[in-house]
Order: C-alpha cells, then structure tokens, then sequence
C-alpha cells in the first residue's frame, strides 16, 4: 500500500512512484479528465468496480495514478502537516464575510492554526537550537497560549470551524534560533495587527470582547518575543524598530492585507468571499 | 463650502451614509434629538450641520464614546505623569533599563495628545489633567521617585499597564460603532499590552498574568488583577482545554480580562490627589 498521508504520483512509462506537492480532494474527487491519469482520495473508492479495474488497468499500463493526501484518512484532517506544497496551493480556504461575525472568528481561527502550529514545532525542535532553559519556558507558555486559543476558537465556531489550514515554513530553520525568533515576531506582530483590524466588522460586543482578550495577549508575545531578540530596547523617540513596543499605536491592518502576509506560510488559499469594500485606518494608516 | 461637503462624504462609510439619510430625513421632519444639528441649520452652516449629523447618526454618539475617551484621557494623563516624572528623576531609572520606560514615556504622552484631539473632533473639551498622589494616600509610603526608589517604581508601573490594558479592554464595546475611535483604542489597548508585558518580564515576572494573581505586588493592588483567573470564555468554560496545554494556569494566562470601568475607578482613586 502507499504510505498514508503522502501523495504519490506513478511516473508515466516507468515502475516509479515519486512525491507531487499536494492537491485537494476539493480540487480532485475522482477521476481527471485525462486519460492515463486517475486520482484516488478515498479509499473507499478503491472498493468500487470501476475504479479497480482501471487503476489495475493503469498499473498495467503506463499510466499514472495519484494519491491524495487523505486516502487513509479523511479531508479536512485535523492533523497539521498532513499536507504540504507551496503557499497557495491547496484547497481554498474561503472566508466568507456575508456570514458576519462568524467570518471574523474563523478567520481568527485560521491565523491561530498556523500560530499554534508554529510554535508546536519550535518546541519540538528544542534541541540544539540554541534556546536558554528560560527561553524554552517562554516559547513553551506561548505554545500553550496558542493552542488554546485555537482550540477555543473551534468550539466557539461550532459546526463553522470544518477547516484546517496547513502550514509551510519554506527555508526556515526551526534549530536555528534567530530564524524562529524573527519568524516569531513576524506572526505576533501581524497577529495584533490582525485582530486590531478585523474588529471594525465585528457587530456583537459579545464578540469583539473575545478577539479584545486574545488580542492583549499576542501582544505580550510580541513584546516579549522581541525582547528577546533585542533586550531593553527602546529610546526617546518612542520608534526604534527594534523595540518591545516600535510604535505609540499598534498596527491596524485589514484582513486583505493580513491575508496577503499570511499566505506565504499557508498551503491552501486563503480566500476571502464577499470581503467587505470599506476599510476604516487606524492611527497608523498603513492598514491596507 | 462644495469641496468641504463633498471632502466629508468621501470620508465617511456607505453604511453609515445611509443611516445619515435615514436620520437626516427624521431631522426633517423634526424629529432630531441633536440640539447642535438644530442649532447649526438655523445658521445655515450646511458642513457644521453635517459634522453634527454625523455624531447624531451613530445614535449613542457622542455621550457614550466621549465618556469611554474623557476616561481613557484619565488614565492616560496618570501614566504619562507617572513616567514623565520618573524619567526626569536623573538616577532613579538605571541607565539600562531607561530605554524601556522613554519608550513608554513617549507613547502615554501620544496617547494623550491623541485622545485629546479625538475629543475634540467630536465637539467635546479634553478633561484638564488632575493633580496625583503616587504614593496613593499612604499605600506606597513616602515614594516621591527619589533616587533609590526604583523597585517601587518599577511595581507600580506594572500595577498601571496591567490596569490599563483591562481598563480599555472594557470600553471596546461602548466604541463598536464609533470605528476611528475603535481602532485608536485598540491600537492603544495592544501598546499597553506591550509596555505590561516588558515590564514585568524586567521585574524577572512573566509577561502574562497567572490566574489573579498579583505576583510579588502589594496586597492594595489586588483589584488590578480580580477576575483575570476567569476560565469562560464566550459562555463556555474552556477549563479542559489546558489539559496538555499547560493546565488551568495557561487557559487564563491565554485571555486577558476586561475590568469595568467601576472597577477601574476604584483602582486608581487613590492616585488622584
């Protein structure tokens, strides 16, 4: 059998399997169009007659056969890492802003996946990538933040959270410890920006509240975080880039451009759906 | 007169347009509750009556909003004071550690003059700035930011951002309609965040707070830290979700609480003179 969770493609004209970056099951539910090509994304659809006889078929002939990434399992794994490719690749993730509230808390969700994946694998990579022990315990408590609100967002989100984004880190070396902290500041910094800019489109306090307790405590994060990659950096000008705090206000960016920034550590689409026309700045003005 | 109409138009939301509309018929009919519309289409002065028309739109424009900026301005006035003052004690602040506190110097200063302005903009007279009494009548004895009095400095500048990221956190919804100055308090609310987190991480603390807990501060601070051990999120509690995830402790830690503005009040009485 084909190792679980991994696509495989059988090369035209030779006995070899080699790895594609992923596709859907969105994107390919059964067979494609071209004639030595079958796309397998169930196992069940292994069972059926037809789709025997033709992979036996293609096996047989010099055909190619490909394996999507949740034969084994199911789409919509809840497993990061399940499916990798370049940014963009995968399955749209479309954020539809007609469903109101429930679009900013799942967008908030899929910024809290890639988060909390993020910090999942700098825990995991620890060892000998140069991390003080009171370092680990910081990246560890934010790890946990994380998850949490990750987790919470999906019970909140109810039956609205049936998505999962998948992540891609490109080149970035998670034992090398600058590198993750400077890919760390990257994802607190927008993280604040984000919240900061999707709360003009929330219409319940109830909700704004929520995004209102998490958003405080990414910027803690980002404080901390950065503070570790310059200690006690700051000044009277109250603007050193390199600082705990590099602005009098923090950013207020619109989802679009959050979009656009996340995207590049996001295998499927982000894909925002009747995304709202107005955007009001903050401070800043450097929000879209 | 055409360009500055049509300057405050392009400015302003479709949706809240059309509620401009819908009010500015109700004002034609006589039905508005702004005495200032009234006041500026009996002078004719059709941008002045639009500017007044537009708080008048948001319908609990600008009492509520102009309460949660005056408050804001408050506890502003109080950090900016705070930090003016210990920053000008030379010696006080060990020269390490003292770009960390002109960084937060600067920003509660722009955050006054910021939030004065936002007043302003909507017809209403920034509050003057009271007196204070940092050693909030006897609680913290003799502490005047002599030199040799950084460790309670330091405790007290934890005691204010912590105060003052919850402190916003309970006004965001008063502003949920007001959007400029949703943004401003937001943008303001993570800044203070910010400034929380680096000093208490400079007083060897973590850059989150633990349940209600008010770490090594004196007992009169603990209102600053009630209800932060708070597990119920959206109504539901998320106790369990710290199982593997480092416990009851970090669910709490994960979300900052709110404090009412009651509550805020209450907090920092004792530092006006």
């Amino acid at each position: 059998m084909i190792p679980g969770g991994i696509t495989w493609y059988r090369v035209p004209g030779t006995g070899f399997l080699t790895k594609v970056s992923a596709n859907t099951c969105a994107e390919f539910g059964g067979e494609m169009g071209e004639k030595n090509v079958m796309v397998i994304s169930s196992a069940e659809q292994l069972m059926e007659g037809n789709t025997r006889r033709n992979f036996l078929k293609l096996v047989g002939l010099s055909g190619a056969v490909i394996f999507l990434p949740n034969v084994l399992t199911s789409c919509n794994s809840s497993n990061n890492g399940d499916i990798t490719g370049p940014p963009g690749t995968g399955t749209p993730v479309v954020i539809d802003f007609a469903k109101g509230d429930t679009a900013i808390l799942q967008f908030a969700y899929a910024l809290e996946q890639l988060e909390a994946d993020f910090y999942t694998k700098v825990v995991a990579n620890f060892s000998g990538a140069g991390f003080s022990s009171g370092e680990q315990t910081l990246l560890t408590d934010v790890k946990f933040h994380e998850v949490i609100h990750r987790e919470a967002l999906k019970a909140i989100l109810g039956s609205a959270n049936d998505f999962t984004v998948h992540t891609t880190y490109g080149a970035l070396n998670f034992k090398d410890r600058t590198a993750v902290l400077g890919a760390a500041k990257t994802f607190e910094d927008l993280g604040v920006a984000a919240y900061n800019g999707a709360a003009q489109y929330i219409t319940s306090t109830a909700n704004l509240l929520v995004a209102g307790k998490i958003v405080s405590v990414e910027a803690r994060h980002a404080a901390a975080i950065r503070d570790l990659i310059t200690p006690k950096a700051g000044g009277a000008s109250g603007a050193n880039p390199d600082s705990f705090a590099p602005k009098s206000f923090d950013d207020v960016f619109s989802p679009g451009k959050v979009v656009g920034m996340a995207q590049g550590f996001v295998v499927e689409k982000l894909t925002p759906k009747n995304a709202p026309t107005t955007f009001v700045e903050g401070p800043n003005g450097n929000g879209q | 007169m055409t360009t500055q109409i049509k300057t405050l138009f392009d400015t302003i939301d479709p949706e809240i347009l059309e509620t401009v509309e819908t009010r500015g018929e109700e004002i034609a009919n006589g039905r508005s509750t702004n005495s200032k519309v009234i006041a500026a289409l009996a002078l004719g002065s059709i941008p002045v009556a639009f500017a007044a028309l537009a708080k008048d739109a948001y319908g609990q424009t600008p009492t509520d909003v102009i309460d949660v900026l005056q408050f804001a301005l408050t506890l502003e006035y109080l950090e900016s004071e705070f930090y003016n003052r210990g920053v000008g004690s030379v010696g006080l602040i060990p020269a390490s550690d003292l770009p960390i506190f002109q960084t937060i110097q600067k920003h509660e200063n722009d955050h006054v003059t910021a939030l004065k302005a936002f007043i302003t903009q909507r017809g209403a007279t920034p509050g003057a700035k009271p007196n204070f009494d940092f050693t909030a009548k006897g609680n913290v004895p003799g502490f005047n930011f002599s030199v040799g009095q950084y460790a309670t400095f330091q405790v007290l500048s934890q005691a204010f951002e912590d105060t003052g990221v919850r402190a916003y956190k309970g006004q965001a919804g008063r502003l949920i309609n007001d959007k400029p100055a949703l943004n401003a308090a937001l943008s303001i609310h993570a800044v203070e965040a910010r400034h929380a987190s680096e000093i208490r991480r400079l007083r060897g603390k973590k850059g989150w707070i633990s349940g209600d807990s008010r770490d090594d501060l004196p007992l009169f601070t603990q209102p600053v830290y009630e209800g932060e051990n708070n597990a119920s999120q959206a109504g539901m509690d998320i106790t369990a979700l710290g199982n593997g995830n480092g416990g009851p402790t970090a669910v709490t830690e994960a979300f900052d609480e709110p404090l009412t503005k009651d509550q805020v009040i209450k907090i920092v009485t004792p530092f006006f003179a």
